[in-house]
C-alpha cells in the first residue's frame, strides 16, 4: 500500500551548496539500497522546508520528523532509527514552534477566492450569522475592545473606539468605508487579501455597519489592482446572490449595501478625509481634523474608515470571541500583523506573525536571511512615512510603541530589508522624493518644505552639501511635523529624520569626504582605471559616450576626470575588471 | 443562487471545506500571475484532461511564499501535502505524471509539505 511508504525530504537550509545536496542525496539513496529499504521508501530533494542556516536537513514523513545539521556519516543511524525503526535520533532532533499565525491570512491560499461557497466552508459569514442572531451592536463593539485590536492601515487607533464614536455621533445616515488604497511602495498585504480572500474582508465591513448602524457601505480601491477590484466585484455579487448584503440579511431587519469605488492613483487619497472628499466626487485633498469623520463624513454623516487589513481581522474576532484574540501579541499591540518582506531578503512575500516577535526573527528565521549572505544594514518599515531601524536594534520586538520608539512606525506593513549596498542618503531621498511628488499642494509645509528638504538631500548626494545643511534638514523636518495639514506632509519626513539619527555620519562622508560607501551616488564616484589588469583593449575608449579615456595601447590608457561624467558606461563594459570605481 | 438562511450557514460549515479526492491548487494572485501561473493553470488543465487524470485544478490566493511563484499545491491520497514552487510548463506535466499518477514527489521544486490537515 501507498500509505506503508515513507517519504524522505532532503533539504540545504543554507541554500548555498546545491551540487553538494545532490551528492548528499546520492549516498543516502545508496544506504538505503545497501539496507534494502529501496522498495518502502521514496527519497526527494526539496528547494526549502522553511528551516534555514542550519546545514542538510532530512525530514521523514508520515511521521513528520525532521533533523538538521546532518552528516553523510549520520545517514545509518537515522536510516536505522527512524526509517526501518520507530525510534529518532535525538542530537539531531530539530523542533520549533512556527513563528507565523494566520488570523488574517487565513483563507488566503486555501481556497478560491471567487467562490462564496468555499469560503462559508472555512466558517465565512458565521461572524455575521453569530451578531444578527444574538449580538446587539453594542456587544460588537464590546467584543472588539475585549480583543484590542487597532487599526492596521498605520496610525494604530483603536478599532472599537473609532465605531464606538461612529456608533455615538448623531445622524440620519452613516457609512462604513474600507480603505483599500494601499500605496507604499513595497507593501502588498491589502492586495493580497483583497485577491485571496475578498469575502472575509466584504463581511468585516458588514459587521463594520451593524456595529455603528451603518446602511452603506464603500470599498475605495486603488485602480491599480485590477484583479483585486475584479474579485470583489464578484464577491460582492455572490455575497448579494446570497441574501448576505441587500434589504433584510438573513431574514433579519437589517440592511447593509456595499459599492466599489476606485481611486484614481493619487497617494494621498489614502489619508482619510482626501479618501472621503474623493468618494464624494471632489479632488483628492485632505481637510482639517476635527471635525473628524466619525462626527462628519461622507457627505457631513459619521464615518468610520477601516483598512482591509483591519476588516479581515473581524470575522475571526467576533467568531473566536475578543479574549482569545488578545491571547496573542504584546500588552498594547494584539493580534497579527502580516508585512510584506521585501528588499534584499532571500525569500520575500508575506508573512503574518504575532506583534511582538523581533525584526531578526523575520528576517532571518522566516524570510531566510540575506540575499547572498551579505551582512544586513537596516530595515525600513513604514513605507514612505516610516523610518529606517539600523541593524543593532534589530532584536527590539515589532509593536506600535516600539517602532515609534525608534523612530519608524508600524505602517501598513511595508518591510524593506537593506545590506550595505544601499546607500543611506539615496534611501532618504527616495522617500522624500515620493512624498513630493505625491504631495497634493495645498498646504505650505508639506508642498514647499518637502521640495526644499529634496534639493538639500540632491545637494549631499551631488557633493555640494555643506555641514550646515543637516540642521537646515532638522528644522525643515520639524515644521513639516508641526504645520503640516494632513499625514503625509507630518510624516514626510520621517525616513530623512530617522537615518539621521542613525547614520548621520554616512551623511557627514558624504558633505565632508565627499564619500559615497555604497557606491550608489553618482556623482560622488571616480573611476580610474587599473593599469595592473588592464589588457588595452580599447573597449572602454569605445563605449565613454564623452571621449573621456585618453591613451595609445603603447603607454596605457587614462581617465580625464575633469571630463568624464561618471556614467559608468567603462566599468559595465571592462571585461577585466580593470576600472576601479570609488 | 438562493438566498441563505442562518441554517444554510450553519450547514454549510458543518460539511466543511470539500477537500475529497485528488486536487491541485494553484496560487492565481497577482504575485502568482506575474510569474506565470496563469501558463501553469492551463497547462494542468489541458494535460490532466489528455491522459484522463481525475484530478481537480482549482484556483487559490496567494500563499505568502512570493519569492517562488507560481506556487502549486498538492493533494494525493496517500501522499503528503506538497506545495511545489518555481512551477513552469514541464515541472507541472511532471507533477502530473510523477506526483498524481506514479504517486512519487517530484525533485528540487518541493517549498513545503504538510501531513493533512485535520478538518
Amino acid at each position: 500500500m501507498e500509505t506503508d511508504r515513507k517519504i524522505i525530504l532532503l533539504a540545504d537550509t543554507e541554500q548555498s551548496q546545491q551540487d553538494k545536496l545532490r551528492d548528499f542525496y546520492t549516498s543516502f539513496a545508496n544506504q538505503i539500497k545497501d539496507k534494502g529499504l529501496e522498495d518502502s521508501v521514496s527519497l526527494v530533494r526539496a528547494s526549502d522546508i522553511g528551516i534555514y542556516g542550519k546545514g542538510f536537513a532530512v525530514k521523514i514523513f508520515p511521521r513528520g520528523i525532521v533533523y538538521t545539521g546532518v552528516n553523510e556519516s549520520d545517514i545509518g543511524a537515522i536510516i536505522d532509527a527512524s526509517v526501518k525503526g520507530q525510534g529518532t535520533v535525538e542530537r539531531l532532533l530539530f523542533s520549533e514552534e512556527p513563528k507565523q499565525i494566520r488570523i488574517v491570512l487565513r483563507n488566503c491560499g486555501v481556497i478560491d477566492p471567487e467562490s462564496i461557497d468555499e469560503y462559508i466552508a472555512c466558517r465565512g459569514y458565521g461572524a455575521l450569522k453569530k451578531i444578527l442572531s444574538g449580538m446587539n451592536p453594542a456587544g460588537v463593539i464590546e467584543e472588539m475592545k475585549k480583543s484590542g485590536l487597532r487599526g492596521r492601515g498605520g496610525a494604530g487607533y483603536p478599532t472599537w473606539m473609532k465605531w464606538k464614536f461612529t456608533r455615538e455621533s448623531q445622524g440620519d445616515r452613516k457609512y462604513v468605508i474600507c480603505n483599500a488604497d494601499e500605496g507604499d511602495p513595497g507593501a502588498y498585504m491589502d492586495r493580497s487579501v483583497l485577491e485571496g480572500d475578498p469575502h472575509s474582508v466584504i463581511e468585516g465591513l458588514i459587521i463594520a455597519g451593524y456595529a455603528i448602524g451603518a446602511g452603506m457601505g464603500y470599498m475605495y480601491i486603488r485602480a491599480e489592482y485590477p484583479l483585486a477590484v475584479e474579485r470583489v466585484k464578484k464577491a460582492i455579487e455572490q455575497a448579494y446572490e446570497c441574501g448576505l448584503l441587500g434589504k433584510n440579511i438573513l431574514g433579519t431587519d437589517f440592511s447593509f449595501d456595499i459599492d466599489i469605488r476606485l481611486g484614481a492613483g493619487a497617494f494621498v487619497c489614502g489619508e482619510e478625509t482626501a479618501l472621503i472628499a474623493s468618494i464624494e466626487g471632489k479632488r483628492g485633498t485632505p481637510r482639517p481634523r476635527p471635525p473628524y469623520p466619525s462626527v462628519s463624513g461622507l457627505w457631513g454623516k459619521p464615518t468610520a474608515i477601516n483598512n482591509v487589513e483591519t476588516l479581515a481581522n473581524v470575522p475571526y474576532i467576533i467568531l473566536e470571541g475578543g479574549d482569545k484574540f488578545a491571547l496573542i501579541g504584546t500588552e498594547k499591540s494584539k493580534g497579527t500583523k502580516v508585512f510584506a518582506l521585501t528588499g534584499k531578503v532571500r525569500n520575500s512575500g508575506l508573512v503574518e506573525v504575532p506583534m511582538g516577535i523581533t525584526l531578526r526573527e523575520i528576517v532571518f528565521d522566516i524570510g531566510g536571511g540575506m540575499l547572498g549572505d551579505k551582512p544586513i544594514k537596516a530595515v525600513q518599515t513604514g513605507g514612505p512615512s516610516g523610518g529606517v531601524i539600523p541593524v543593532d536594534r534589530l532584536d527590539t520586538p515589532v509593536d506600535y510603541e516600539n517602532l515609534q520608539k525608534l523612530g519608524s512606525i508600524m505602517g501598513s506593513g511595508g518591510m524593506i530589508v537593506m545590506d550595505e549596498s544601499d546607500c543611506i542618503v539615496d534611501i532618504a531621498k527616495f522617500y522624500l522624493g515620493f512624498c513630493v511628488e505625491e504631495s497634493c499642494g495645498k498646504c505650505a509645509p508639506c508642498r514647499i518644505g518637502g521640495y526644499q528638504m529634496l534639493n538639500l538631500l540632491n545637494g549631499i548626494a551631488e557633493g555640494s552639501g555643506s555641514l550646515e545643511d543637516l540642521d537646515k534638514l532638522r528644522r525643515l523636518a520639524l515644521a513639516m511635523q508641526r504645520a503640516s495639514l494632513c499625514a503625509l506632509g507630518q510624516t514626510a519626513a520621517n525616513p530623512v529624520m530617522s537615518t539621521l539619527r542613525y547614520f548621520e555620519q554616512e551623511y557627514r562622508e558624504h558633505i565632508i569626504n565627499r564619500k559615497c560607501r555604497s557606491h550608489k551616488c553618482r556623482s560622488l564616484m571616480t573611476y580610474s582605471i587599473i593599469q595592473d589588469k588592464c589588457k588595452r583593449c580599447r573597449v572602454c575608449v569605445i563605449n565613454c559616450p564623452v571621449n573621456a579615456i585618453e591613451g595609445d595601447r603603447e603607454k596605457g590608457f587614462f581617465i580625464d576626470v575633469s571630463k568624464c561624467v561618471k556614467c559608468g558606461k567603462c566599468f559595465e563594459v571592462c571585461k577585466f575588471q580593470a576600472i576601479a570605481k570609488e | 443562487m438562493a438566498k441563505l438562511t442562518p441554517k444554510d450557514i450553519d450547514a454549510k460549515i458543518a460539511a466543511g471545506l470539500d477537500e475529497s479526492g485528488d486536487w491541485i491548487k494553484v496560487g492565481m494572485s497577482t504575485c502568482g500571475m506575474a510569474a506565470g501561473a496563469g501558463e501553469v493553470f492551463s497547462t494542468l488543465q489541458q494535460e490532466a484532461k489528455k491522459r484522463n487524470l481525475e484530478v481537480r485544478i482549482k484556483k487559490c490566493g496567494c500563499q505568502g511564499m512570493c519569492y517562488a511563484e507560481p506556487l502549486v499545491e498538492v493533494h494525493c491520497a496517500g501522499l503528503p501535502d506538497v506545495v511545489y514552487g518555481r512551477v513552469d510548463k514541464e515541472t507541472a506535466i511532471k507533477i502530473l505524471e510523477k506526483h498524481i499518477s506514479a504517486k512519487t514527489l517530484v525533485n528540487d521544486n518541493i517549498y513545503e509539505v504538510r501531513t493533512r490537515r485535520q478538518a
